[in-house]
């Protein structure tokens, strides 16, 4: 993406609508992700990304599926990696469909009042926080024209840049990296994810307040 | 992500369909290397008798997270790739080195701190962070990873 566009996003950023499509996919996103209707018998079983996944068949007779049993070293690695295909296929056609809906942008707005308290930062930096869920490039190029831009101070760059490179982009990297751990992983996808963006909050204050420590200590160098 | 103009153009099952190819590419180009390569690391690691020496000489730092020693080798393949690390804890838990809960608490603390040196140019450089503060975003996602490995097993607690 040429920095000129990312510079329009900049700007745009506070133009930008979000419609009830977006809240409906960002709801979906949240309820496929989170595993709350696993083990829902009704309908709502539908709007599970677990189930919608299904099973491998078996072979008659047999007791497992297409990776079989006993099997070890680098053959037993490249079957297993083909069966994560269809978790990886499955799950980053629902986010792209969902981020075309709007489904991040909503949860950009959502956060939006909130940077000042959560990351000390202004909420002209929402589209480049939504842009780190998916990318790890994006936010960053963002950031740079925000700064150059003066839209964002020294500091807010530095304890964004914090937050964006903790876990980046958080859920590509959660169902893309981490699909060897997903059939493993007892805690459903959603909440790992959740996990990540709530230590990445975390990592970034502790950035915001060594900043502050560090210009009390140094006040000459401001 | 990748060029907004060409995107407008296209229907949901489009988008769908798109992104499962992305998705099929991840699976090809990142996630059955690194599967390889780690399934390749920990037989070795194995069959060299080197496992059981990793596991007796880091199992006291290990512990201090509820994790075996052998645990360590996870998080060393994840500073170089968050895939490799997360593939590492997947062969280890095949192998039965570690267990569900071990291989869940290493899950989110992979994704959290991997690919520590590739990312820090990809993000800390592109923002043009003052060179004064890079040791302490460097130190930022592996302090972030030791407190989700606690906030995990914290939830999983919870949740089981």
């Amino acid at each position: 993406m040429s920095q000129n566009i990312e510079h329009q996003n900049v700007k745009e950023l506070h133009e930008q609508k979000v419609t009830w499509k977006g809240w409906l996919s960002l709801l979906f996103l949240v309820v496929c992700f989170s595993g709350v209707f696993a083990h829902s018998d009704s309908f709502l079983r539908a709007f599970d990304l677990t189930a919608l996944l299904g099973q491998f068949g078996h072979a008659e007779g047999a007791k497992v599926s297409l990776q079989g049993t006993g099997g070890s070293g680098a053959r037993e690695a490249f079957v297993l990696a083909l069966t994560m295909a269809p978790t990886t296929m499955i799950a980053q056609g629902l986010i792209e469909v969902c981020q075309h809906l709007g489904a991040l942008t909503a949860a950009g707005k959502l956060f939006q009042p909130f940077f000042r308290v959560l990351l000390g930062v202004p909420g002209v930096v929402g589209l480049a926080f939504v842009s780190s869920f998916t990318s790890s490039d994006v936010g960053a190029f963002m950031t740079k024209n925000m700064a150059d831009e003066k839209l964002i101070t020294d500091d807010h760059r530095t304890i964004f840049a914090a937050y964006q490179y903790a876990g980046s982009a958080t859920i590509n990297n959660t169902i893309g990296s981490g699909a060897a751990l997903l059939p493993i992983t007892l805690l459903p996808v959603g909440i790992i994810i959740g996990l990540i963006i709530v230590v990445k909050f975390i990592g970034a204050n502790i950035v915001r307040f060594y900043l502050v420590w560090h210009h009390r200590r140094h006040p000459e160098a401001e | 992500m990748g060029d907004v103009k060409e995107e407008k153009t296209l229907s949901i099952p489009e988008y769908f369909m798109l992104g499962a190819k992305k998705g099929f590419y991840i699976t090809v180009e990142l996630i059955a290397p690194a599967m390889v390569m780690a399934y390749v690391i920990i037989t070795f690691l194995q069959l060299s008798g080197l496992m059981p020496l990793i596991g007796q000489a880091l199992g006291p730092v290990m512990g201090l997270f509820g994790l075996p020693g052998e645990a360590s080798v996870v998080l060393l393949a994840a500073f170089f790739a968050k895939a490799a690390g997360a593939a590492t804890a997947a062969s280890m838990y095949a192998a039965g080195v570690l267990t569900a809960e071990e291989a869940t608490i290493l899950f989110p603390a992979c994704i959290t701190m991997g690919t520590l040196v590739g990312h820090f140019a990809r993000i800390v450089l592109v923002c043009k962070v003052r060179p004064l503060y890079y040791p302490v975003l460097l130190a930022t996602p592996i302090i972030d990873a030791v407190i989700v490995m606690y906030l995990t097993r914290f939830v999983l607690a919870l949740y089981l």
